[in-house]
């Protein structure tokens, strides 16, 4: 076991069944597949050992996401080609690899530089956009956006970052603040104007980071 | 492929609690092409995904089902509360969670029945796949719907909405069953001539095919085939040979009850403890030695990643290699970080010695320990003899090898037991905190988990009244108010539960109209122990003018039919007699590997016995 450990940094999606599937029980999916791996995984110290993981950011039940991202560690070094392998055998097969790469220790935690998330969200076929964008705009003009989850009331207006309108038909993207102060979701967005979510398609499309490279 | 309404299934996922219950997509899932198979089966656990996905019956089966070729076999649980609404409100069927189909578009519902509070869940499963909960008012083209595991050594109280139940261990008849499904399904018969059919393989007993007259008391009078070449009996299937062990087992999405990967190292138990259901209806005992568990625990790490091993067992001390497997499992798991556990260990220091070998794996974790009754006597009326001595002998040497937390299981309701049985639990507990705290210090913690004796079919007790909920309640009040004092934690199941269990467990076959009733009155998910439930019972009873006490405190007589005397588990009704007239003198078998006291189980299975050197049988 060498020193230092090794860190490694996967971006990947998540899609179909698994879409249904949280984040506390996506991280254990995680480690049990990395642990049928069979990779040189580093565990955390102390009485009760696990898999050192750190999972970017929560995405939230129903949604998709083809950027998800997180981090894991090994005792020893490994070809990247050899380890992304090796993890996507042992993955679910709605959980797919899009990037693999060992990344510098001294970078900060994925949660820690985490700034917004990018969603596409596919409209239901009795909503035109131009009806969307109409309502969104009419929102967007009020001085504050208060959503109530679990009993706690936010002012999303800050939250917004940005929307595009441009792209196909029914669909539309959004990207919205992701960290610990102001997190906002785009199913609270659908819900205030008054669209069930469940009717929407929603994808995770992009994490944005504050330092993501050395 | 008949179509399933997969999006708007989607759709009501959204607003439903932990809606990974419902997707599948395991790891290790098996999913076949619907038309390339002759025989279509879905195992049923009628009980939430979080309880039964663990279960090594149903892993087995799914294995075992999906190895044949013309075979396939999905899964499906209940769906909780708030999932059944919504399915209602959208007129959704009940789907498997590999193809989504509907339950109603598959041959065979095998129904896994571990224990009788789910009863009521098999009825709204079948409701809510939109078939016939009698199985008098199914039709032809409705799937088979069939019954296994242990509460079905005493099918009567479902016998109404069963067309056959698999009596004993599944692996070998279900097979059996598929095929005769398959042939049948060619011949296009009508569904009696499958009935009948079934009704031949060893081990299947067809219900429909028996009539029932009762006594003006209410006892059995007769219980007869109503065909010719129907069994009289039907004696329970058993593998001769324990089959080759599953390894590559679902490994859940979502967090569930006993989220580990189980492995059975033995099955049935030598010790003949009078109360214990599953110690006479698994026999005879048969294990699996090092040679194979090594590889099976290896490739089912490798397959599934698990950080948890469950090895399973009625008694592991009773394992003749079990101290060499723990070495072993320590040698060879060592750098995995995982843990593991050992279930049923015997009173005794070779236990700590097992223990203290699965604990370096990963330390912290309890112990635990199964008196069952705190007085010598009270033990010998109940067979599982132990001196005082050798008890706080081993709980001192327990705490000397550094463990800190103990819990032990003790039973009340137990036949001839005094306020001084009761008391002796609690004073074994405050003594046992009082050796820990000296060795260990203060930081010692003593948990005290209190079950009250449910007489059940086909043990030595079957003959035997439940004790009233009050006196229960009595004895549970003192034992929970000295603990208190004594800082000891104290559980216990609710007596109305134990009520209920016990006319679920003992009734017979005229029970099914009070299931029926209570289920269609709001009962389902009885287990989870809510109050307003017993009175919905209580009804149903009344509605079909029996009288619940009649199941549960009444003392049979000896001689009487019992509704479960038409299952043969092997062990004779004789056997079970003598036994109840020596627990009544006090009088204690030994463990039954050394000394054979003839419980039936050679005779009626001997001729099956593979020889020594295939094979490990418990009997001499």
């Amino acid at each position: 076991m060498s020193e230092t450990p090794i860190r490694i940094r996967v971006r990947y999606s998540k899609t179909g069944n698994l879409r249904f599937i949280g984040h506390l029980d996506t991280q254990r999916i995680f480690e049990r597949a990395l642990r049928r791996s069979r990779l040189p995984l580093r565990y955390t110290q102390g009485f009760n050992k696990h898999i050192r993981l750190n999972l970017a950011s929560a995405l939230p039940l129903g949604f998709t996401s083809s950027a998800e991202m997180l981090d894991f560690w090994l005792d020893e070094p490994i070809d990247a080609l050899e380890i992304r392998e090796k993890l996507q055998n042992a993955l679910p097969s709605e959980i797919r690899i899009i990037d693999l790469s060992q990344v510098e220790n001294s970078l900060p935690s994925l949660q820690g530089s985490l700034l917004s998330s990018e969603y596409q969200i596919a409209l239901p076929p009795d909503i035109t956009k131009e009806e969307f964008k109409h309502k969104f705009e009419q929102i967007l003009a009020q001085p504050e956006i208060p959503v109530t989850r679990r009993d706690k009331t936010i002012d999303y207006k800050p939250l917004i970052l940005n929307y595009n309108f441009s792209g196909q038909d029914s669909v539309i993207d959004l990207e919205l603040s992701s960290t610990p102060g102001g997190n906002a979701r785009p199913d609270d967005i659908l819900q205030l104007l008054g669209i069930d979510p469940a009717d929407c398609r929603i994808e995770r499309i992009a994490l944005h980071f504050s330092e993501l490279e050395d | 492929m008949p179509k399933s309404n997969i999006s708007l299934i989607e759709k009501i996922l959204y607003s439903v609690e932990k809606p990974g219950r419902y997707v599948g997509g395991e790891h290790n899932q098996i999913i076949k092409d619907w038309d390339s198979v002759d025989v279509r089966w879905c195992l049923v656990f009628p009980d939430i995904y979080d309880i039964g996905a663990a279960n090594l019956g149903l892993a087995i089966l799914y294995q075992i089902l999906n190895a044949e070729e013309k075979v396939l076999a999905e899964r499906s649980f209940a769906p909780w509360v708030d999932m059944e609404i919504q399915m209602r409100k959208n007129n959704i069927s009940l789907f498997s969670l590999e193809s989504k189909q509907s339950l109603k578009d598959f041959d065979i519902l095998g129904f896994t029945l571990p224990y009788e509070s789910i009863y009521t869940n098999v009825l709204n499963i079948l409701d809510l796949a939109g078939i016939n909960v009698r199985a008098s008012e199914r039709g032809e083209s409705d799937p088979l719907i069939l019954g296994g595991g242990q509460a079905c050594f005493n099918p009567e109280p479902m016998a109404d909405f069963f067309d056959a139940f698999a009596i004993g261990e599944g692996e070998e008849v279900s097979v059996e069953i598929s095929n005769t499904v398959r042939y049948w399904k060619k011949t296009a018969g009508p569904r009696s001539e499958l009935l009948l059919k079934l009704a031949q393989i060893p081990g299947v007993y067809v219900p429909s095919l028996y009539d029932v007259t009762y006594h003006p008391d209410g006892t059995i009078a007769s219980f007869d085939p109503n065909l010719p070449n129907v069994p009289p009996r039907v004696t329970k299937r058993i593998v001769a040979n324990l089959p080759t062990h599953p390894s590559r087992f679902l490994v859940p999405n979502v967090e569930i009850v006993h989220d580990r990967m189980s492995v059975e190292i033995m099955r049935g138990c030598a010790r003949g403890c009078r109360f214990c259901h599953a110690g006479m209806v698994n026999r005879p005992v048969r294990q699996r030695g090092i040679e194979e568990l090594l590889p099976v625990i290896e490739d089912g790490l490798n397959a599934t990643g698990f950080e948890e091993v469950g090895l399973l067992s009625l008694s592991s001390s009773d394992h003749t290699e079990i101290l060499d497997l723990t070495q072993k499992v320590h040698q060879t798991f060592h750098d995995r970080n995982l843990s593991f556990s050992l279930p049923s260990l015997r009173i005794e220091s070779f236990s700590i010695d097992l223990m203290d070998e699965l604990k370096e794996l990963k330390p912290g974790g309890g112990f635990t320990l199964a008196p069952e009754a705190a007085t010598e006597r009270m033990r010998a009326v109940i067979n599982k003899p132990l001196d005082d001595e050798d008890f706080y002998q081993t709980v001192t040497k327990i705490f000397e090898n550094g463990w800190r937390s103990l819990k032990l299981y003790y039973m009340i309701g137990l036949p001839t037991e005094t306020m001084e049985d009761v008391d002796a639990i609690l004073q074994a507990g405050i003594k046992v905190q009082q050796i820990g705290k000296k060795i260990i210090g203060k930081s010692v913690k003593i948990h005290l988990g209190i079950a009250s004796l449910i007489s059940k079919p086909h043990t030595p007790f079957q003959w035997l009244a439940v004790q009233r909920p009050e006196i229960i309640q009595e004895k549970l009040d003192y034992l929970k108010a000295g603990t208190r004092k004594a800082g000891i934690k104290m559980s216990y199941n609710i007596p109305d539960s134990t009520l209920l269990e016990s006319w679920l467990s003992r009734g017979d076959r005229r029970i099914g109209a009070v299931i029926q009733n209570a289920w269609e009155n709001g009962a389902k998910f009885d287990a989870w122990g809510e109050r307003e439930n017993l009175q919905i019972w209580r009804n149903a009873f009344a509605s079909q003018n029996l009288d619940p006490d009649f199941y549960a405190y009444r003392e049979k007589s000896l001689d009487e039919v019992l509704p479960w005397d038409h299952i043969n588990i092997g062990v004779t009704k004789n056997y079970l007699k003598r036994d109840f007239e020596w627990s009544q003198l006090g009088r204690t078998r030994k463990d039954c590997r050394n000394v054979c006291y003839s419980c039936g189980i050679l005779d009626t299975f001997g001729n099956q016995r593979p020889p020594e050197t295939v094979s490990y049988w418990g009997c001499p």
